[in-house]
């Protein structure tokens, strides 16, 4: 397991898309880096985007670890000293009951089902380019035949869909 | 003359630029025919529904600048690319930007392109065209965003680069105490001059005041229907290509779309489709009641 040594800051890598953050997290923490994620600086921001942080001393550790793994890092910010805010999808939740049917809203996405069948009816929200192509894959089938929205999607609305997603199917599940 | 911008989702990257048209459930842009499974949320639905507006009015039918992407950024990199070094020569008065990956620097090439053209364009933003104007502080370089809800929490918190960032708090008022939110967003420097905000209740301001409010017909079955956010997009644009004041078209295109809602008579499993075979009814009607 790697080891952290004194503070020198931490330094932030940066990825050109989503999923490359979501996959680089997990590869890194399942080898034992400081990780903590959240949104890039400001002046690198693009809305669509996750960094990853470790302690600086990490640095070189961690991105031939991403490499061996296939992850391209597009840039690194080396001793970045300010934080990344973290996702809140957790807490951006609301569900609304229009009888025969369930919305399910996280953040900006939402995935609504027919209560009796599963079947997804409608995909709303989002803004990038991999959310209507996701619209057309899951409108029309159950909820626990339909792939899950993050092996297709790249982005982080699609991140996101696959929250309602999973909200969904858990409920669903639990009333039929 | 108005241009739409946009992704299709399909693996076919290449740029197409030509006339909208649409027959039924046919859609075409230039000589290149969109199957009618795409006919969904997203470019395609802003396109059928600026398509039926420019019909009810009589003028002619919107251009647009598509390529194919299904979210790693290849078609949206040929859209910004055109956007920065060719459409200028089209001149059109207003380009609205949609469905699109947000690109930091091709996006902010044609934002600063944008003010070397003959006459600057009326600009409008919405679904990741909108979050990228955030992220990288050009939101004053347009003239309109159409947020809904999630979208405006999100221009309302300083700090968040993505409604998926936006404080819970934020997020939890999001329906209820719009106008604070409005006025956050102004205050944070994260708006145009104007905005169509969608929801429940529509709001339709202009440099932080609020105009006008519409709540009118009222219908929760479509929230739920995809795309009904981008129909309003490319009936206000159609609308401010025709010579509306863009208050004004803000008006129409909340009655209109509200309307044409209305008239599919829908549910929450409705497609977004069934509601654009009645954009060119509804925007006739509100248009006349004006």
């Amino acid at each position: 397991m790697p080891s952290s040594s004194k503070d020198d800051g931490r330094s932030v890598f940066l990825f050109e898309h989503f999923r490359d953050g979501m996959r680089a997290e997990d590869i890194l923490i399942t080898a034992g880096f400081h990780t903590r994620s959240g949104a890039p600086p400001p002046d690198v921001r693009t809305g669509c985007d996750l960094s990853i942080s470790v302690p600086t001393s990490e640095t070189v550790d961690a991105e031939k670890k991403l490499l061996e793994h296939g992850i391209k890092v597009w840039d690194v910010i080396f001793k970045f000293s300010g934080n990344l805010p973290e996702l809140q999808i957790s807490k951006l939740l609301k569900k609304v009951d229009y009888g025969g049917y369930v919305m399910v809203r996280v953040g900006n996405m939402k995935l609504t089902y027919q209560k009796k069948s599963g079947v997804i009816v409608n995909v709303s929200g989002g803004g990038c380019p991999d959310i209507p192509l996701l619209a057309v894959m899951m409108i029309g089938k159950t909820l626990d035949e339909v792939a899950p929205p993050a092996q297709t999607g790249f982005t982080l609305c699609a991140y996101t869909l696959q929250k309602a997603y999973e909200v969904a199917l858990k409920q669903w599940k639990e009333v039929a | 003359m108005l241009l739409l911008s946009g992704t299709l989702p399909t693996s076919d990257v290449s740029l197409t630029v030509g006339r909208v048209k649409l027959d039924g459930r046919r859609m075409s842009i230039g000589d290149r025919e969109v199957p009618p499974e795409m006919l969904s949320i997203g470019a395609t639905a802003m396109m059928a529904a600026a398509v039926k507006t420019t019909e009810a009015l009589g003028g002619e039918p919107p251009m647009s600048v598509v390529a194919g992407d299904l979210g790693e950024g290849a078609g949206s990199k040929l859209v910004f690319q055109y956007l920065t070094e060719e459409a200028g020569g089209l001149g059109p008065s207003i380009v609205t930007l949609h469905y699109i990956l947000p690109l930091r620097n091709e996006f902010l090439g044609f934002v600063e392109m944008a003010d070397y053209w003959a006459k600057r364009p009326f600009l409008v933003a919405d679904a990741g065209a909108l979050l990228i104007a955030k992220a990288t502080r050009v939101c004053d370089k347009f003239d309109l965003f159409t947020p809904d809800a999630g979208e405006i929490s999100f221009l309302a918190d300083p700090d968040a680069g993505h409604p998926a960032y936006v404080k819970a708090a934020l997020f939890e008022v999001d329906t209820t105490e719009v106008p604070r939110l409005i006025a956050q967003a102004y205050a944070a420097k994260n708006t145009p001059r104007y905005l169509l905000v969608k929801g429940p209740t529509d709001f339709i301001v202009e440099d932080g005041k609020i105009i006008h409010t519409v709540s009118e017909p009222n219908i929760p079955a479509m929230e739920p229907i995809g795309g009904t956010g981008d129909t309003l997009t490319g009936i206000v644009s159609a609308l401010i290509s025709a010579g509306f004041d863009p208050v004004k078209a803000g008006l129409i295109a909340s009655k209109a779309n509200r309307l044409a809602g209305a008239l599919s008579n829908p549910t929450p499993a409705t497609r977004v489709f069934e509601i654009v075979d009645h954009i060119g009814e509804a925007v006739r009607k509100t248009v006349d009641e004006q």
